[in-house]
């Protein structure tokens, strides 16, 4: 993209005023979707991203400059900017840049980019036609096939030179159903860091039909009673909870600068004992991996809690510093135009021992709450939020019928002791997580949990 | 390569592939942003971001596509990118060019004076020493300071050309308090504060945001159970905000929002009128031109409980045999022409925040609202959001409440509206978009707490 010796004088250029680091991040990304609408192609969205972000460290301080224009005269105006920025010192240091090769594990068969747009839509069509075929109360189906060719470039004062390029595919099919006046909503949306290949394993046609079959069974559902109660939270993307609940109050972004509720607990038990919770981005081909973070650091595995005791944050190179700890291959920002920061990648409760079945007869009444919707959380205080998109109640120990319109909410160092059943089915789900360095793709993940109280939101 | 430039290679390209209409929208942001801890500065950013998207249409059909950059081979593959799209498309409503010679509201943009680096280091560190001269601040208190010029052209075939210039600057300051008891309880608030850096209020911003935060230190759980609600100006703006896009015309026309066939009939309690306006007084963006590039109006959307009108753009409003309302919109500058309002806003009603807790006499203030974009299905207009705010007791504000769930339905809110305040409204969002709304109460609404 940006030859070593533009880097190099680009690097050079921005720690000219005494940075004691320095890094340029430039990417050319291919952002492409069509839409799909009763049936029909309504939009096709194609976008290239591309440009550059300089950035340099002087202690805790930080400046980052960005430029749309990626010739040399361009880079090194940017560069100026940022060493001005910085400070008003004279510095010369000299800078030579090694490429570091990875394995890249994530390898990709069928670029989509290679694929006509006619191909996509056929696709497309199956995926959108099963929903709609699935069942008479299906009034409205939409349908999105995305994907990103994002190619990276990360070149430091420290000598690093490499190279990523990531691409993801993912299907997206909502539907609406209405069943006597009701109506409501239901979702598939799977993805992967993986090319067309990822269609081998997932059936366009199966992500159609639970999209409509969740809708279907939500439009017949009665309201969730309100209350605090136990709650069973299923597999894959129930891992929701753990990511709003946890997850971003691990981050270092809200770590170093001592606002959340787990600043200084490292080695504390924070969770129930059956609680081991890992975030992984090395995971092949998975849809919130990466070789390297946007920081160049490789990606790690992170156990960040084991048997309930706190053991590592996600941590930055920027808020390292003020914390005193490595980075941990979590840096990660949307484009070049976010200043990158600790994020999750794909984060999940490990399998545990319980089963399945013991978990709901453990319950004699409460909520199954097997699809979730997203959630949000203020890192602070902890408190966090998340819906639920299909739910049953349970009673006596036995799911009976659904319920719609459920949310839970609580606090997260007051939830994460009681998760206390943990079972071994493990599954992932796809999601987009946005905070202050933009809208990035993460998994979250677990097996069936039990939370023995919690509040639900319903009426 | 400047945007004129790229304009003529781009042209150049279409005649060669036969190519009539098109247009070139394109947008650039230059933002500045200086934070603050610990009274040092800690981040300094300055980003320069934007692009240009093409639309052409072939056989009545747009194709779109968008780069950021700009240079003779990305021009060039710019315009065969978007006829690509533009080949598979099957929607039957057409999208249409806006042609030179309409009129447009003179607006006066461009109001603020852009702060030098300097300047907007000193506003950052006054953030900090206001917020620590705060009363219960401990460590963790941020200051930010931005500014920011945003530059929209959109030229066309038909001749259209239009140009705008806005700046805005203003600052966050976010606080963090506690009770101060060792391993005790924190609390967060934030304000932000838009116009000229050196005019800005930030000692009255800092202790309205520790005010705010004190206020809900000690929260216990709400009830659970169906009572009254007086929703804040800034929770119902957030619910507003949320369900904007149920008086779209094109949700509506792809079947995504209830108020299909209803414009004319009364969807709110007679209380209730509901304005979209470009050129709102305190909007730090007001619009003279659309998306599209159509000129923009103020209107009802909602007036006295009827729906008068749903927002179009050029295509939804041909599809239903309308005009546009001027609501085309990009939610950036690679997107497709959709819809939005500029300030939605409730007009004031008649009564005072304190009125309205009288009125409810035992219930909750419903303060702030969270996970939105989750606990509301905007087809259904089912909702269930995590909120905080205070309880209502005999008529008073009384203690703060947290960690509690408000569940309704969005529709049947705006039919069951029986107050609405006169609270002053505060200043909105730097981008065109924004909500606002008066406090208002709501009978009947499900709590869930303990």
């Amino acid at each position: 993209m940006i030859s070593k010796e533009i880097c190099e004088r680009v690097l050079q250029k921005a720690a000219s005023t005494g940075a004691d680091y320095a890094e340029l991040f430039a990417e050319n990304t291919l952002n492409h979707s069509v839409n799909l609408v009763g049936g029909k192609v309504d939009s096709v969205h194609d976008a290239q991203i591309a440009g550059a972000a300089v950035r340099v460290f002087l202690g805790l301080r930080s400046v980052m400059a960005t430029t749309v224009d990626t010739t040399e005269a361009g880079l090194l105006r940017c560069a100026q900017r940022a060493a001005e920025a910085l400070a008003q010192g004279k510095a010369e240091i000299s800078i030579t840049l090694r490429e570091r090769l990875f394995g890249d594990i994530h390898p990709i068969q069928i670029a989509p980019a290679s694929v006509a747009n006619a191909d996509k839509v056929l696709l497309l069509k199956d995926a959108c036609s099963a929903a709609s075929g699935y069942h008479d109360a299906v009034v409205q189906v939409t349908g999105t096939l995305l994907d990103v060719d994002h190619h990276i470039l990360i070149a430091t004062s420290e000598g690093l030179w490499a190279q990523d390029r990531q691409i993801r595919t993912r299907l997206m099919v909502n539907a609406v159903a209405e069943i006597n006046g009701e109506t409501q909503t239901g979702g598939c949306h799977p993805g992967a860091r993986r090319g067309m290949e990822l269609f081998e394993a997932v059936d366009p046609k199966a992500v159609g039909q639970e999209a409509a079959r969740q809708a279907v069974t939500m439009a017949g559902a009665g309201y969730c009673p309100a209350g605090v109660m136990p709650v069973a939270i299923g597999n894959g993307f129930g891992g929701v909870i753990f990511h709003e609940a946890c997850g971003h109050s691990l981050e270092a972004s809200s770590v170093a600068y001592g606002n959340s509720q787990f600043c200084g607990k490292l080695g504390e038990k924070i969770a129930h004992e059956k609680v081991t919770a890992i975030d992984d981005g090395t995971i092949p081909n998975e849809w919130g991996s990466v070789n390297i973070d946007d920081e160049g650091t490789p990606s790690h595995r992170n156990v960040l809690i084991e048997n309930g005791v706190l053991k590592s944050y996600m941590i930055d190179k920027f808020n390292g510093r003020r914390m005193g700890m490595p980075p941990t291959g979590n840096a990660r920002r949307e484009s070049f135009s976010y200043v990158p920061t600790s994020r999750m990648t794909n984060t999940f409760i490990a399998p545990g021992n319980d089963k399945n079945e013991d978990i709901i007869a453990s319950i004699e009444y409460g909520l199954y709450a097997k699809e979730m919707g997203g959630g949000s959380v203020n890192p602070v205080t902890g408190e966090f939020n998340f819906s639920v998109n299909e739910g049953y109640l349970i009673r006596n120990g036995k799911v009976c019928e659904p319920v719609r319109g459920a949310s839970l909410v609580g606090k997260g160092s007051e939830i994460l002791p009681k998760i206390d059943m943990v079972g071994s089915d493990l599954a992932c789900g796809q999601g987009m997580c946005g905070s202050s360095s933009g809208s990035i793709p993460t998994n979250v993940g677990q097996p069936l949990i039990r939370v023995s109280s919690i509040t639900v939101g319903g009426r | 390569m400047d945007f004129q430039a790229f304009r003529q290679i781009a042209a150049e390209e279409a005649a060669k592939l036969q190519i009539e209409e098109y247009e070139l929208y394109y947008r650039l942001e230059e933002n500045t942003s200086v934070s603050a801890f610990r009274h040092e500065i800690n981040n300094f950013s300055s980003a320069s971001e934007g692009g240009v998207c093409l639309r052409c249409l072939i056989n009545g059909k747009m194709g779109y596509a968008s780069t950021q950059q700009l240079s003779d081979e990305s021009a060039r593959a710019l315009v065969h990118r978007a006829a690509d799209n533009a080949a598979v498309l099957e929607t039957a409503e057409p999208e249409f060019l806006v042609g030179a010679g309409q009129s447009y509201e003179a607006v006066s943009a461009s109001r603020v004076p852009l702060p030098d680096a300097d300047s907007m280091r000193k506003t950052a560190l006054d953030g900090q020493d206001a917020l620590y001269a705060q009363q219960s601040v401990i460590d963790g208190c941020e200051t930010e300071v931005f500014a920011g010029r945003t530059c929209i052209a959109i030229h066309n075939s038909r001749g259209l050309s239009l140009e705008y210039e806005n700046t805005v600057s203003g600052a966050f300051v976010a606080a963090v308090v506690s009770d101060g008891k060792p391993d005790g309880e924190k609390a967060n608030n934030y304000k932000i504060r838009l116009g000229q850096l050196d005019k800005l209020d930030l000692n009255a911003a800092a202790s309205e945001a520790a005010a705010d935060a004190r206020a809900t230190l000690g929260a216990g759980v709400a009830p659970t159970g169906s009572m009254p609600v007086v929703f804040s100006s800034k929770a119902m703006a957030q619910l507003l905000g949320t369900y904007a896009g149920i008086f779209s015309a094109e949700n509506v026309q792809k079947g995504l929002s209830l108020l299909k066939d209803k414009e004319g009939s009364t969807v709110a309690a007679p209380i209730v009128t509901l304005v979209d306006d470009p050129f709102y007084d305190k909007s730090a963006m007001p619009m003279p031109f659309d998306a599209e590039g159509s000129p923009t109006r103020r209107k009802n959307i909602i007036e006295n409980g009827v729906l008068t009108t749903l927002l179009y753009n050029l295509r939804t409003a041909a599809a239903a045999g309308k005009t546009t309302t001027g609501n085309g919109a990009k939610t950036s500058y690679d997107a497709k022409v959709g819809i939005r309002p500029f300030t939605l806003y409730l007009v004031n009603g008649p009564f005072t925040q304190e009125q309205l807790l009288q009125k409810a006499q035992n219930g909750v203030l419903i303060d702030s609202l969270g996970g939105l974009h989750a606990g509301a299905n905007t087809i259904s207009g089912d909702f269930s959001l995590q909120s905080s705010g205070f309880l209502i007791e005999n008529g008073q504000k009384t203690a703060p409440v947290r960690s509690f769930t408000v569940a309704g339905n969005f529709f049947r809110l705006l039919e069951g509206i029986s107050a609405v305040g006169n609270d002053p409204l505060p200043p909105t969002s730097i981008s065109p978009t924004a909500f606002v709304s008066p406090s208002v109460l709501v009978e009947g609404l499900s709590i869930a707490g303990k």
